[in-house]
C-alpha cells in the first residue's frame, strides 16, 4: 500500500510543481493522473518496500544532489575546460568494478559518471563497467574505480541498497 | 530583498552556463575524435542546460510582476531536474552504439573493452 501513496505524492507533487498554480482545476487533474499513474506503475517501480519507510535515505538523496551539481560537478568542469585548451588527453577505455546491487543504485552509479565531463560509461558486462575516459593516469580497475566511482558508489549504497 | 537576491543568483547561473556552453562548443570544434567530443557535450548538457534552466527558474521566482511566474519557475526546475537523469542515457547510447559499430578511427591509450571481447 504505501508504494502506491509515496509514488503518486511524486507524481501529485511533479504535476503541481509543472502546472505552478494551485487552482482546483489543477489539484482536481493532479489527483486523478496522481491515482492512475500510481494504479499502474508502482509495482514495477518500487522493488523493496520497506526502504521507503527510510527517510534517511531521502535526506542522502538530497545532500548527494548538492554536493554533486556543486563540488563534483565544477572539479571535473575545470578539468575538462583546461584539457580544451591545453589539449592535453590521453582517451582509453578502462575497467570499473561495481559493488552496488540494485537496479536503481546502479542506474544512479552510471548516471553521475557519465554526467561528469570525462567520463563516459560505454557498456556493463559481469559486475563492470566498461568506462571511456579522456586522461587514462591509471589502467588498474582498482585504481581507476578510485578516481571515478568510488564516491558515487558510497553515496549509491546508502541510498537505494 | 529576497526577491532580488534570487534574480541576480539566478542571472549569475544563467551567465555561467552561457559561458560554459561556448566552451563547449569549442571542445567540440577542436577535440579529435568522436569519444573525445562527447566529453565536451558533456559540458554543454549539464552545466550548459541543467545549470541555466535552475537560474531561469531563480529569476522567474524574483521578479513578482511577471505573470505566471510560478509556472515558468517550477516547469524550468522540473525539466532541469529530468535533463539531469535523461542526459546520461543519451550519453552512453551513443557511446555504445559506436563502440559496437567500431566506426570511430581512435588511438586508444588503453580499450579493455575490444580486449575483452576478442578473449
Amino acid at each position: 500500500m504505501m508504494k502506491y501513496i509515496v509514488v503518486g505524492l511524486i507524481v501529485f507533487i511533479v504535476y503541481v510543481s509543472f502546472a505552478g498554480s494551485t487552482s482546483p482545476y489543477t489539484l482536481a487533474t493532479a489527483t486523478i493522473i496522481s491515482v492512475i499513474l500510481s494504479a499502474l506503475t508502482a509495482k514495477y517501480l518500487v522493488v523493496n518496500e520497506r526502504k521507503l519507510m527510510e527517510p534517511w535515505r531521502l535526506l542522502i538523496l538530497i545532500y548527494y544532489f548538492f554536493k554533486y551539481m556543486t563540488i563534483i560537478e565544477f572539479k571535473a568542469h575545470m578539468d575538462v575546460v583546461k584539457r580544451t585548451f591545453t589539449m592535453e588527453i590521453k582517451p582509453g577505455i578502462v575497467k570499473v568494478p561495481v559493488n552496488a546491487k540494485s537496479r536503481y543504485a546502479r542506474s544512479l552509479i552510471m548516471g553521475s559518471i557519465t554526467n561528469t565531463p570525462g567520463t563516459v560509461v560505454v557498456d556493463e558486462k559481469d559486475d563492470y563497467f566498461y568506462v571511456n575516459w579522456i586522461y587514462v593516469s591509471s589502467p588498474d580497475p582498482l585504481e581507476a574505480k578510485k578516481a571515478i566511482s568510488e564516491e558515487f558508489e558510497n553515496f549509491a549504497i546508502k541510498i537505494f541498497d | 530583498m529576497i526577491e532580488s537576491i534570487l534574480f541576480w543568483l539566478g542571472s549569475a547561473l544563467f551567465i555561467v552556463g552561457g559561458v560554459f556552453d561556448l566552451i563547449g562548443a569549442i571542445g567540440m570544434v577542436r577535440f579529435p575524435n568522436f569519444y573525445v567530443r562527447l566529453h565536451a557535450a558533456t559540458i554543454g548538457g549539464i552545466y550548459g542546460a541543467v545549470l541555466p534552466l535552475m537560474g531561469i527558474s531563480l529569476m522567474a521566482l524574483g521578479i513578482p510582476e511577471l505573470p505566471g511566474r510560478f509556472a515558468i519557475a517550477g516547469a524550468s526546475f522540473v525539466t532541469a531536474i529530468v535533463l539531469l537523469v535523461v542526459a546520461p542515457v543519451g550519453s552512453h547510447i551513443l557511446a555504445y552504439a559506436a563502440h559496437k559499430s567500431k566506426s570511430v578511427e581512435w588511438s586508444p591509450v588503453v580499450d579493455k573493452l575490444l580486449e575483452d571481447e576478442e578473449k
